[in-house]
């Protein structure tokens, strides 16, 4: 079995990549299987999904935790704990991470233990699509590469889950040409997909009972939201410009994430760890004094 | 991609809840209340669309709440209706009262339960806490392993439901994520088919309609008709094993695929046994052949129907064994795993009953099951059988993860006193 593990941001296509795999294995007569998990939450949220293709019937469920192939849609998820992105990868994983630095510097700044490939999927969406966005087709392709599918099967399977989301025949025809070019610049690498040692027996401790002051769900709350910035998230930032603001309140009352506060003053301030950047705040503004800045990357 | 199996079904990739779609269409229902609740709402969505596009002969109407949604389900088959509705979690924990009150109306119907653990705290992952609530309701419980077998459970649900022996409505229950948001090969059966299998829907006690009203449910005071129709429900509910077993053989018969109230995997010369039911099963079979290939004889009996509880099937395929282990995916807060309740229960008169029963308690809240922790699992029902004498519950919870809820704690304290 070949075990295929996607890192993305919600928003970034993870979830359709692992399906465009999916289905071009299934194309070629395999069988497959793939699943998202994510949150609650939205755009820009770490999101992971997988991929399991066999000779037979899969038996295996839910998360990979020792991937063969791990792709990474977005560098920044590396250092974030919440994602798992280094979560089972050992020497004999294969790696491959959307960037423009080559493996060999990647390797050395990260020192990932997988082996590496890199290539700049955002840069080549950028060229081709003009604006920044889902590279679904173009992380499919080149997992399919990695693992040894044909192109041909890739190619209709990004028709169908393209089409699936109701995208238009042209939209389609361009996604297959732009990842018809990632699949070319790559090459299948030769995965170790045998026995693997058997996992250890789990250390069990069974949970002592505590006070309420640690045993109760009511602890999470506070270091949940405080300790976790999702600063990462943001692809645009709110600005607010206080010469505009009158005080009505609006943005505070309608941000998701309660990342802003009302000063002593009775303007709103915005706690940027805690915000996302969904800009519901600069769309509720009667006075246009929430402005947007595009973010710089954060990585 | 649709390839075409020698019965005359097509083969695709799809999801547990496109699955579950499927299985309303291909039985065709005529009535679909809903009400969308995560990790459900690609059901009904995809209901929802079919009906608008005329490919589901069927009126999709959304109802204010899960409450509403099951009485309209079990009013509209109380009119002689084919129906399907679809819930998860709090939906089903909001129609609670309503799931009595139609089962005791003797309205079939199919529900089709999303699994997702209960708040609080709040979460959208997968355990059986939520189904499992329903089990005293006279809803009759299959709960399904694969995608492949919501879409085949749901056409044998209709079946046994449906059957005069029978005339209960029923839960087809499939994990939220697991399967609810897990695409894998699914062979959809022959509509034409399907309608040797599920011949129209024909209620010789029900047929309410606007010109010949009458009430169901009216108050019985004094107990004894009280009982009498309740025990009725328990009856309708027993006769449902062998309603099930008639409609597996002739499913096989049709569609090349056998389901039987219990699946024994690798049982035959089993010393010990872990039981477990849903999706996280194909995790327990993996884990019986890795112990297999290390010289354990393990096997796996998974339980497929709740309600009725085929006690005697259980009891056959446990007896006689060194150790059982009970992988409940459910807690029942002063007692344990709820299953491991009930299959002590029906192995106490056994004369050749385990010589251990060991409790487990796994996968709340959608937590994952390791390769690790079926292994500790085997090794301590291990210990436990050449003992003689259980264990559990026992929490699968590592010391990992006990480091990082130290961690929690430790920045929750440090929040409250201001570090």
């Amino acid at each position: 079995m070949t075990a295929i593990r996607f890192h993305g941001r919600g928003g970034q296509g993870a979830k359709t990549a692992s399906r465009i795999v999916g289905t071009a294995a299934f194309l070629e007569g395999y069988q497959a299987q793939d699943s998202p998990i994510y949150g609650a939450e939205r755009r820009g949220a770490p999101v992971s999904a997988f991929t399991r293709i066999a000779k037979e019937p899969i038996r295996e469920r839910g998360l990979i935790a020792r991937p063969d192939l791990v792709v990474i849609a977005d560098a920044s998820l590396i250092p974030d704990p919440a994602a798992h992105v280094l979560e089972g990868i050992d020497e004999r994983t294969a790696v491959f991470v959307n960037s423009s630095i080559s493996a060999e510097l990647f390797y050395a700044q990260t020192s990932l233990p997988g082996r590496l490939t890199t290539l700049d999927l955002t840069e080549i969406a950028l060229q081709h699509y003009g604006k920044r966005g889902a590279i679904s087709a173009l992380l499919g392709a080149v997992a399919g590469r990695l693992v040894g599918l044909r192109q041909e099967s890739i190619r209709e399977a990004i028709a169908r889950e393209l089409a699936d989301l109701g995208l238009a025949t042209d939209v389609i025809e361009r996604n297959q040409t732009v990842a018809a070019q990632c699949y070319e610049a790559l090459q299948t690498v030769a995965l170790d997909t045998g026995s693997r040692r058997p996992a250890a027996s789990a250390q069990l401790r069974a949970p002592t009972y505590e006070p309420p002051t640690r045993g109760t769900a009511s602890i999470t709350a506070g270091p949940n939201s405080a300790i976790r910035s999702v600063s990462g998230w943001r692809t645009f930032r709110p600005v607010l410009r206080p010469d505009l603001c009158n005080g009505c309140w609006l943005c505070f009352a309608s941000c998701p994430e309660g990342a802003i506060t009302i000063k002593p003053d009775g303007k709103p301030a915005i706690y940027y760890p805690h915000c996302k950047g969904c800009l519901d705040c600069v769309e509720v503004c009667p006075t246009d004094a929430m402005t947007v800045e595009r973010e710089t990357n954060v990585v | 991609m649709n390839q075409i199996n020698q019965m005359n079904q097509i083969n695709q990739m799809m999801t547990g809840n496109l699955a579950a779609a499927w299985g309303a269409r291909l039985a065709d229902v005529d009535y679909v209340p809903a009400f969308p609740i995560t990790p459900q709402t690609e059901i009904v969505e995809t209901l929802s669309k079919w009906c608008g596009n005329g490919e589901l002969n069927a009126r999709f109407v959304t109802l204010d709440s899960e409450h509403s949604m099951m009485t309209a389900a079990g009013s509209a088959a109380a009119t002689g209706a084919r129906v399907f509705t679809a819930t998860s979690s709090q939906g089903l924990l909001h129609a609670f009262e309503v799931l009595y009150t139609v089962a005791g109306w003797r309205v079939p119907f199919v529900l089709v339960n999303v699994s997702r653990a209960l708040a609080s705290p709040i979460t959208l992952e997968p355990d059986h806490n939520d189904v499992l609530a329903a089990r005293d309701s006279g809803f009759l419980q299959i709960h399904a392993e694969t995608c492949q077998e919501v879409v085949d459970s749901i056409l044998m649900a209709y079946r046994i439901a449906e059957d005069p022996r029978v005339c209960l409505p029923a839960m087809v229950n499939l994990d939220g994520f697991v399967l609810s948001f897990t695409r894998e090969p699914v062979i959809l059966p022959n509509p034409e088919q399907v309608k040797l299998f599920l011949p129209p829907f024909r209620p010789a006690h029900l047929g309410f309609k606007a010109s010949a009203p009458h009430a169901l449910g009216t108050a019985v005071l004094g107990g004894s008709t009280y009982s009498y129709f309740r025990h009725q429900i328990h009856l309708a509910s027993m006769n449902a094993l062998h309603v099930h077993e008639e409609a597996a053989v002739e499913f096989e018969r049709l569609f090349g695929r056998r389901y039987d109230v219990i699946e024994g995997y690798r049982i035959e010369d089993a010393e010990d046994v872990l039981v477990m039911t849903n999706a996280f099963a194909s995790k327990g079979k993996v884990a019986v052949d890795a112990a297999r290939e290390e010289g354990r004889l393990v096997g796996l009996l998974r339980l497929r129907m709740i309600r009725p509880w085929p006690a005697d099937a259980i009891r056959h395929a446990l007896q006689g064994r060194r150790a059982v282990a009970v992988l409940d995916q459910n807690l029942s807060p002063g007692q344990g795993g709820i299953l491991f309740q009930e299959i002590a229960a029906s192995l106490y008169h056994d004369a050749l009953r385990p010589r251990a029963l060991c409790s487990f308690i796994g996968g709340l809240g959608g937590k994952n099951l390791s390769e690790g922790e079926f292994r500790a699992i085997f090794e301590q029902t291990a210990e436990a059988g050449v003992r003689g004498k259980g264990i559990g519950p026992v929490l699968l919870y590592t010391e990992a993860e006990h480091r990082e809820m130290e961690q929690l704690q430790f920045l929750a304290h440090e929040l409250k006193t201001g570090r």
